[in-house]
């Protein structure tokens, strides 16, 4: 707050703080730094990334609501924004007089709205209720008017903010085929979401946040997939579970090749995957055990296997180490990013000596999945064929 | 910021609508609510001088007239200064999401603030025709002075916006301070005539417009021209200045809201 006041009065008496300076006060700190990206016309930009990253500062900035610090934000043409749906709803009003309110907020004036009144209220699919108290809407009606209003802005560049779980499955899909057609049409769309699932029905392009700065700006599959990872890897997911080491043994590291060896961090559905798993002890162990899991950050635990399972164990001598290689072959995961949480046992599942989680990250990045009903999609790639009987 | 104003007329007239349709659906009484404050304080007032409770001199126009003129300024004035932290408060979400323009919140502030000053209009209307009191042509220059001291509650008001969005001891003082204020205004005593009343008659930046609206209603005569003129000249660059502070100091308060 003092900081606040000092800006202010910066700005007041000074003509603004020293906006180029690289000088944080105390308890300071860059939201975003050096992201530099380009949107062109007819583009569909899907901003990812954890929470804090700053994506939603950098949509702000675009929006023109703060400004940067240093460096500048061209746009030719103006800028519509559908963030948080319905705002300046009155839940007292009917869904008729909100759409004007809700309109004019997003700066469609009266005659705009009285042209396309009709085609609001249909979008919506709320004729029936559009005359009553928006209170006596459901969370879901109230999102798909507010969607309905900001779908009539046609502005060169529109900011699309967290707004894509709207409504059920039907209406969600009309909301991507209309951003599909504005894409279509030329106009520009920058997105910032958290369904990588959804991302790739309207996308085209994906930039990736990671503590502020750009870590992925490209084709939608590998910047899901960063994303996927950068989740994956985040330190909530290395440590929340990991209890302290055992002193007897341990997981060193847990390293990902491909068939010839090479360290690799990226495959194609369908390639062997090797885990490589390095232990070691302080004394020398035996019938050792090791259980993994694989997860997604995304979609949680994907798979679990076990040396157990194959009958097979291992021994550990005192202050040596091993190394247990577990082999996926053809690996039937499609796009996404994917790590383990490994548990080092003995003999029993009672023998419990260490746990390591988020570690042996790896992506899939190929080959395209489509959500559009006409190809595969999911995290598993499963053998099946189809029969046609008359 | 001119330009901006003038764009934002119509969320402004969208918001003002709102407010008020959404303020007056959910009551049973209506535009009562806005005639009872001014009522029940000139109730109130009427009451403890008739108890002798206090008692300040004779005023020259019929007494519950005179306070509850005084009653309803004053609520505008003090509307006037507490309006723009409210709208800032009460929009909060909207300021830090999406781009619109800011001086629309202000316009939507003072048509509510103008528009209960209308509705008790009414009420002081009824109020003289009963008690027989007829205003004069001068009553219409009070418009002018009503309007200066609405402007100038809101520049105040403006004015002390940044300082109480960053802390809330602002709002709180206002809300404490505002009452004292209302007891240093001739509202429920007549205007002083002596020193050292009538140097507060100049200093109270309440004063000149709420005396000299009052008097030209009720007698169609003023002694506090001077004063409200000078006010007036005070008032119109301070006014111009407070916008500029608002517009400037929005960006740097939006940085700073999380919601």
């Amino acid at each position: 707050m003092r900081y606040g006041l000092v800006d202010l009065g910066r700005e007041i008496v000074g003509g603004g703080r020293d906006r180029t300076s690289e000088d944080l006060r105390p308890g300071e700190f860059f939201a975003v730094k050096d992201a530099s990206f380009q949107v062109r016309a007819g583009e569909c930009v899907g901003l990812l990334g954890p929470n804090g990253a700053g994506k939603s500062t950098m949509l702000k900035m675009i929006n023109g609501l703060i400004l940067p610090n240093a460096g500048c934000i061209t746009i030719n043409g103006n800028v519509g924004a559908m963030i948080e749906l319905g705002t300046g709803f009155n839940p007292v009003l009917s869904g008729r007089e909100n759409i004007y309110i809700n309109a004019a907020v997003l700066g469609l004036g009266k005659k705009e709205v009285d042209r396309c009144m009709e085609s609001i209220v249909e979008f919506a699919e709320l004729a029936h209720v559009i005359d009553e108290p928006v209170k006596t809407y459901s969370s879901g009606m109230k999102m798909r008017l507010g969607f309905s209003i900001g779908a009539n802005l046609r502005p060169q560049l529109l900011l699309i903010d967290e707004v894509l779980a709207v409504g059920d499955v039907a209406f969600r899909m009309k909301c991507f085929a209309h951003l599909r057609e504005l894409v279509k049409s030329g106009i520009s769309i920058i997105l910032v979401t958290h369904a990588v699932s959804m991302l790739n029905r309207v996308a085209n392009r994906a930039i990736v946040f990671g503590d502020g700065n750009i870590i992925h700006d490209g084709d939608l599959e590998t910047g899901c997939t960063v994303y996927e990872e950068t989740m994956g890897a985040s330190d909530r997911v290395k440590h929340a579970a990991d209890p302290e080491p055992a002193t007897k043994a341990r997981i060193i590291k847990a390293e990902v090749v491909d068939e010839s060896g090479e360290l690799c961090k990226e495959f194609q559905t369908g390639e062997t995957v090797r885990v490589k798993v390095t232990l070691t002890a302080t004394e020398s162990l035996d019938r050792m055990n090791l259980f993994a899991a694989l997860c997604s950050p995304v979609h949680g635990r994907v798979a679990a296997v076990s040396t157990a399972s194959h009958e097979i164990d291992f021994s550990i001598r005192k202050d040596k180490t091993v190394c247990v290689t577990l082999i996926f072959e053809k690996i039937p995961l499609l796009l996404g990013a994917f790590h383990f949480n490994i548990s080092l046992y003995g003999p029993t599942s009672l023998d419990f000596y260490h746990r390591a989680s988020g570690i042996g990250n790896f992506r899939i990045v190929g080959p395209p999945i489509r959500s559009d009903g006409r190809g595969i999609e999911g995290i598993t790639k499963l053998p099946y064929r189809w029969t046609i009987e008359d | 910021m001119w330009a901006d104003t003038w764009n934002g007329r119509e969320l402004a007239w969208r918001l003002f609508l709102r407010n008020i349709r959404g303020l007056y659906r959910q009551t049973l009484l209506g535009l009562f609510w806005a005639f009872l404050p001014p009522v029940a304080n000139t109730a109130i007032w009427i009451f403890l001088r008739e108890q002798g409770v206090f008692n300040i001199g004779d005023m020259q126009v019929n007494e519950t007239l005179y306070i509850l003129t005084g009653m309803i300024l004053w609520q505008a004035f003090g509307d006037s200064i507490q309006m723009p932290l409210n709208v800032l408060n009460k929009n909060r979400n909207m300021l830090s999401k999406l781009r619109f323009s800011r001086e629309a919140l202000l316009l939507v502030g003072l048509g509510e603030i103008v528009f209960d000053l209308l509705v008790r209009a009414l009420l002081l209307a009824l109020a003289m025709a009963w008690f027989g009191v007829a205003p004069s042509i001068a009553a219409l220059g009070a418009v002018a002075t009503v309007v200066m001291m609405i402007a100038l509650g809101s520049t105040l008001g403006i004015l002390l916006m940044p300082l109480g969005s960053l802390y809330q001891d602002v709002g709180r003082l206002l809300a404490m301070v505002v009452p004292f204020w209302m007891i240093l205004t001739p509202i429920i005593y007549p205007t002083p005539t002596a020193f050292p009343g009538t140097l507060l008659n100049w200093i109270n930046p309440a004063s000149p417009f709420l005396i000299l609206s009052r008097d030209l209603l009720l007698m169609g005569q003023s002694d506090m021209w001077l004063p409200a003129i000078v006010w007036g000249l005070i008032t119109i660059p301070l006014a111009a200045f407070g916008l500029i502070i608002f517009r400037i100091s929005i960006p740097v308060l939006v940085e700073r809201m999380n919601t």
